[in-house]
């Protein structure tokens, strides 16, 4: 993993770049001024009580929703005029799994490898089946897979762009220990010169994979930090902390 | 969102001028109708003057009722305004969607609430006049239907509103729809004009207004309008006032 | 954590290789693409067409039920034509309200948002599919219709002229109520909201269809007079609104 770090931030350009960055829902500020710079190759893990913005800020920074105020650059693109640059580059990763219940599972896969015009999507599907052991039931439909292979199909499906910044919305959520293993896999496969964004409510989990951690509190900044600038005790005692004072 | 809310300054003390203007103007108009402005005597051109009643609709049209046409100096102005906030609600849901800023949605949801209150008025007076000249409480005339159809729209764009939490994805689908509605409105008019329907012809009225009853006329609309603006500014402001509470209220959570 | 690299390492070759496997598509292949999904999911679970086909069945035993006090004398021609788009607009209320169900499930929709392409294509794509849909069902319901209720009855020999507002109206149903169905998926109460929002909003268009359909089934002379200008103005609603509907779908599908 250390060595990793050091081989991926070898470019300048940064990951992510906000400034600002606020959403109001009605007169909730569910994210308040947030400035954010995040290096190529970092894995930023972000923490903080339920309602702090998490996912609003992944969703921001996904082009899934637009900021009220305030600006971010994603992989260098402006997220408000080159939202169709930034979108070939990024991947979700989410608890829901975005595939169709009632395609196959090469199906779905083929599906949105033409969405992404990729140029050899047959190619591409088989070699991301292949990379989630899911090339025996690919002519299955989705419906009969269980939970922890259709996370499998669903990892794959957002890496078929060959994604350089990879989001993550609490994916361990509710996977059985294989398809945890498979996901610990999967990540340290890619890992290398690309860049994570992960929400988590696993503080362990979250604090091992991560380069970099982000600590929200209603919408604002409470921490944020090079991991190893931190210890684990000390940054869990903060982050129950947190909590407490997060709750409404 | 502080400079989105405003209260007071020279529109907020406009809105009083308006309203009050409005109040005296539509009362002067009401009063000129039953006192000064004459009874038409052949504003149906299918009923002359000196002939027996015509059958419209299956119903017997007479002269004698005439008197009731006193209801069309309040029920067209009526009519006329609530069809044009329509159109602001549309233009304020443009609006919206290009600048993306709350301050348009309010104005847009404002605008159809006074819509809604003179799409009823008009609903009302033209039941009454139907009820009295056709003696019919409904009948399914192109003109009341497509008012009825108004109606619904408006209630429509409240209902769909209600049923969005999302404040920003409720501001985008109202303003999608108040675009439809207006759009629509104008469409169902043309239509329902254009195309006869078979059962109940289109009434037309001959021109030959008299000068007295313009005026009456242009004062209602004119006092009409004083009003709408009236009632719509004020209701921003007190819409304005509560979100403003809103905002102090969730600071001093924190 | 290493221990699953063997059977992957294309993988991580691959995340080497700068951007490489995209190309720009074109906007056709990938309305192509959604349209297939949509089709194939469609023929796999049959959901929509059964459920639209079976509704449109029990309207018509429900048309049935309330003629069946008629003296046997009535003439049920000049209202046929009503009858007809009360059964379209019954059955296309039902299929709208589940074309976007397999979106919402699994957040696919989300999905289809992080593509870069132009929203407009989703909205074409779900439209063409809502619109293959609904001609699939009237293929059997509107000839099921005549068979029940006008195969005794002498109809004018403009009948096949119904069709062209059928096919008119149907291109306008499936277009505005595209847009709707996205608007109402993610509210509360969708099924009534999209009638509330559908009905008032299709009103112009039906009064148009209902009387270029009356007068075709009639062929009666002075209706007749009125079947191209009907035919004209449910076109001219159709372009208007479709043209709106597909300026605003970014908004209303990112919103």
């Amino acid at each position: 993993m250390k060595k990793n770090n050091q081989n991926t931030i070898k470019t300048d350009t940064l990951a992510i770049e906000a400034k600002g960055l606020s959403k109001l829902f009605g007169v909730r500020r569910a994210l308040d001024g947030l400035d954010l710079k995040l290096p190529q190759g970092a894995f930023l893990s972000i923490f903080g009580p339920n309602g702090a913005g998490k996912t609003t800020l992944l969703s921001i920074l996904s082009t899934l929703a637009r900021p009220t105020k305030g600006k971010a650059k994603v992989l260098g693109f402006d997220l408000n005029e080159n939202s169709d640059d930034i979108r070939g580059q990024i991947g979700l990763i989410s608890h829901r799994s975005m595939l169709y219940p009632d395609l196959t599972a090469e199906e779905n896969l083929l599906f949105i490898a033409r969405l992404y015009g990729l140029k050899d999507p047959k190619g591409r599907v088989d070699e991301l089946l292949d990379a989630v052991e899911l090339t025996l039931r690919r002519h299955d439909t989705v419906r009969t897979f269980s939970r922890g292979m259709t996370q499998r199909l669903s990892i794959a499906r957002s890496l078929i762009c060959d994604p350089k910044l990879i989001f993550l919305d609490e994916p361990y959520s509710g996977l059985d220990p294989h398809a945890v293993d498979i996901l610990d896999g999967l990540i340290a496969q890619i890992r290398d010169g690309r860049s994570f964004v992960m929400v988590s409510h696993d503080l362990q989990k979250g604090f091992d994979l991560s380069t970099h951690v982000l600590m929200l509190a209603k919408g604002k900044e409470v921490l944020f930090s090079e991991k190893e600038n931190l210890d684990f005790e000390a940054f869990a005692q903060q982050y129950r902390a947190t909590v407490g004072m997060g709750v409404v | 969102m502080n400079e989105n809310v405003k209260v007071g300054g020279i529109l907020d003390q406009l809105a009083n001028v308006a309203l009050v203007l409005g109040l005296l103007l539509t009362t002067a108009s009401f009063i000129l109708t039953f006192t000064i402005v004459p009874v038409p005597q052949s504003n149906l051109n299918v009923v002359p003057a000196d002939q027996p009643p015509a059958e419209i609709g299956g119903l017997y049209v007479t002269n004698a009722l005439m008197f009731s046409q006193k209801i069309f100096y309040f029920h067209m102005p009526v009519a006329v305004i609530s069809l044009g906030i329509l159109f602001f609600t549309a233009l304020f849901g443009i609006m919206f969607l290009i600048k993306r800023d709350h301050r348009w949605d309010l104005n847009a949801k404002v605008a159809t609430e006074v819509s809604l209150v003179f799409i009823l008025m008009t609903m009302a007076t033209g039941e009454f006049w139907t009820a009295y000249e056709w003696n019919a409480w409904w009948v399914w005339e192109p003109r009341l239907t497509t008012y009825l159809i108004l109606t619904l729209l408006v209630i429509g764009y409240f209902i769909l509103r209600n049923a969005v939490d999302d404040p920003e994805r409720r501001a985008v689908f109202a303003s999608v729809f108040g675009i439809l509605a207006f759009i629509d409105a104008v469409v169902s008019l043309l239509i329902t004009r254009i195309i006869p329907s078979s059962r109940h012809p289109v009434i037309t009225r001959e021109g030959g207004l008299e000068p007295l009853m313009v005026m009456a006329l242009v004062v209602c609309i004119f006092g009409m309008i004083f009003l709408a603006y009236g009632i719509y500014r004020t209701r921003i402001r007190e819409q304005r006032l509560r979100i403003r509470l809103d905002t102090i209220k969730e600071r001093l959570e924190d | 954590m290493e221990s699953k690299s063997g059977a992957n390492e294309q993988v991580v070759e691959q995340a080497n290789i700068a951007h490489s496997i995209l190309k720009t598509p074109s906007t056709f292949s990938q309305y192509k693409a959604l349209l297939a999904k949509d089709i194939r999911q469609e023929f796999r679970t049959r959901e929509m067409l059964t459920s639209m086909g079976i509704y449109a069945l029990l309207v018509l035993i429900i048309f049935g039920v309330a003629f069946s006090q008629m003296p046997s004398s009535y003439e049920i021609m000049p209202i046929s034509g009503g009858l007809i788009w009360a059964l379209i607009v019954f059955t296309s209320l039902l299929g709208l309200n589940r074309s976007f169900s397999h979106e919402k499930e699994e957040g696919s929709l989300q999905g289809i948002l992080l593509v870069p392409l132009d929203r407009a294509v989703i909205f074409l794509s779900k439209a063409t599919s809502n619109l293959l849909f609904l001609a699939i069902v009237e293929l059997i319901t509107i000839p099921l219709f005549y068979f029940f209720f006008l195969s005794s009855e002498i109809v004018a020999d403009t009948l096949w002229l119904a069709v062209i507002p059928i096919i008119v109206g149907t291109v306008g149903i499936a277009g505005i109520g595209t847009l709707l169905a996205t608007i109402t998926m993610s509210t509360r109460g969708k099924d009534v909201l999209l009638a509330v929002l559908f009905i008032p909003l299709s009103y112009p268009l039906l009064f148009a269809c209902v009387s270029a359909t009356s007068a075709a089934i009639v062929g009666d002379s002075m209706m007749m007079s009125n079947y191209i200008s009907s035919v004209a103005l449910a076109a001219g609603y159709d372009v208007v609104m479709i043209l709106v509907s597909w300026l605003l779908y970014d908004y209303v599908v990112s919103a």
